[in-house]
């Protein structure tokens, strides 16, 4: 099977900024979550991907197709969902059908009127008085309506309540039915990628420091809750990162079985995704 | 790129009524005698003008090329359509200007329609050439920063003209050939002046295409 990202030594600088010899395999039928801080490098990779930007090294497969001599190709069967709405407020869900169906050869109306009818989204309704969450509805009718192979969403789920965040998953669960189909999704609700997501990239200052199947890394990844004197006594070695507070100390650690086995007395228990982004963002090398 | 044009369409469709509104009432003026013709058919490609850099801002605020590139398009394809787009109002404006001159000319009865015709082909091709001069300029600045060479472009050649004028540089009675009728020779001859301007519309559109190539999203 055809993986439907392949990203290869990435590199893009801003000079106070830079993404540096990113590598990033997303295979068909899966979907991966980009996570990362603000100012990581999310937004500026999927920028790469679709080349809005123009990278210093690197190169970027999508769907067998190079993304620069490809794109046209490539981009015909990828569906995007920015951060936020681009389409004019000025427009209707009907005009975006008349418009869209003339820029997308696979695009399906009739599809189209299926999602926004799925997503209550009045077809004559100006664009203006919509909500954020029946925006990024519409955003995403738009980007499934073309019969993509490939979704790549920034932030789209980001500002939404629980509710409509959940309608959302479970249309990119259905998505990821078909196995030609895949989801790169950049958020910073892991909770939503520890539901939906098969593999998990953590981007942190420019690099990618995990990149990983995700329940590998929630089987794998563990948090020592300890006291600062407990904490001495751990090898730095066995150890990611630490955190250090007043009423005690915490430490990530990569192997949980194995660092169990090592320190029979200290307790180690299951960690999530929002805790390895802490440790990673905000933790010290343990020393 | 068809959908790119119908896009800056729709989500100008409010701005062409009112604009087409606005024409309307200065044709009738002009059938009325309120207004002159030369007047009409500038005022028409004046406002034409107006829509493609509105365009621009429309799109600025709802960062439409950021999306738009996410297409199977390229990016050519995007100046191609905005270009596509000031072409049609451009060409649409010279159209109503001519249906005008024809309805002035049964209407008022005036033995002036080839004249009349030729102060439209005049405005049409000066549409074209300030497209040609602001849509790279758009491209390049962005549609806030290049407004004021919008102006710039439309009123220094007045400004200039007239001050030179005040000056004397032309000599006395040098402009009087302005309100002279002109030569047939001169007349034929602008009806194929916008060539110039849509020959010139290659060379911007392949400086637009240049800056966009070079532009970041």
């Amino acid at each position: 099977m055809t993986n439907a990202i392949e990203i290869r030594g990435l590199c893009k600088s801003y000079g106070d900024f830079a993404l540096q010899n990113i590598n990033l395999t997303l295979p068909g039928g899966s979907i991966m979550g980009l996570i990362g801080e603000n100012g990581a490098g999310k937004t500026t990779t999927i920028k790469c991907i679709l080349n809005l930007i123009h990278r210093d090294a690197g190169q970027i497969t999508l769907l067998g197709q190079d993304n620069i001599t490809g794109e046209r190709l490539a981009k015909a069967d990828i569906g995007v969902v920015l951060d936020e709405c681009y389409f004019h407020d000025t427009l209707r869900p009907r005009d975006i059908d008349r418009i869209l169906s003339r820029v997308f050869p696979s695009w399906d109306s009739a599809l189209f009127d299926t999602y926004l009818d799925k997503f209550q989204l009045p077809e004559r309704k100006f664009i203006k008085e919509f909500s954020r969450g029946m925006k990024m509805k519409l955003s995403l009718a738009a980007a499934l309506a073309h019969q993509p192979k490939l979704l790549i969403l920034d932030e789209a789920t980001a500002g939404l309540d629980p509710v409509v965040r959940d309608e959302i998953l479970d249309e990119f669960l259905a998505f990821i039915r078909d196995e030609d189909h895949a989801i790169l999704i950049s958020s910073h609700i892991t909770s939503d990628l520890e539901k939906a997501a098969d593999y998990i990239t953590y981007l942190h200052q420019g690099r990618v420091v995990l990149s990983e199947a995700k329940d590998v890394i929630l089987d794998s990844y563990g948090r020592l809750a300890c006291t600062a004197k407990q904490l001495e006594a751990v090898d730095p070695a066995d150890l990611v990162k630490v955190r250090k507070g007043a009423f005690g100390c915490e430490g990530l650690v990569r192997d949980r079985s194995a660092f169990q086995r090592k320190y029979r007395d200290l307790l180690v228990e299951k960690t999530t995704l929002e805790d390895i982004m802490l440790f990673m963002g905000k933790g010290e090398e343990a020393v | 790129m068809i959908g790119l044009v119908l896009k800056d369409m729709l989500v100008m469709r409010k701005t062409i009524r009112t604009y087409a509104m606005f024409l309307a009432f200065y044709l009738v003026m002009t059938l009325l005698k309120l207004f002159t013709i030369s007047f009409t058919t500038a005022i028409l490609q004046l406002i034409v003008m107006l829509l493609p850099m509105s365009a621009f801002s429309f799109d600025e605020m709802a960062k439409w090329d950021r999306y738009a590139l996410t297409f199977p398009l390229g990016r050519r394809a995007l100046v191609t359509g905005r270009y596509l787009f000031a072409l049609i109002m451009t060409v649409c404006a010279g159209l109503c200007g001519l249906v005008s001159c024809v309805l002035v000319s049964i209407f008022d009865n005036q033995d002036m329609i080839l004249e009349n015709m030729m102060t439209v082909m005049v405005c049409l091709s000066l549409g074209l050439l300030y497209a040609d001069i602001l849509l790279p300029l758009c491209y390049k600045l962005g549609p806030e920063r290049a407004r004021p060479y919008f102006y710039l472009v439309i009123f220094a050649p007045i400004v200039l003209l007239f001050g030179a004028y005040q000056l004397g540089v032309f000599g006395a009675g040098s402009l009087s050939f302005l309100s002279s009728v002109p030569d047939p020779m001169v007349v034929k001859l602008s009806f194929f002046l916008p060539i110039i301007p849509l020959l010139g519309m290659w060379a911007s559109y392949l400086i637009s295409c240049r800056i966009m190539e070079q532009k970041e999203f």
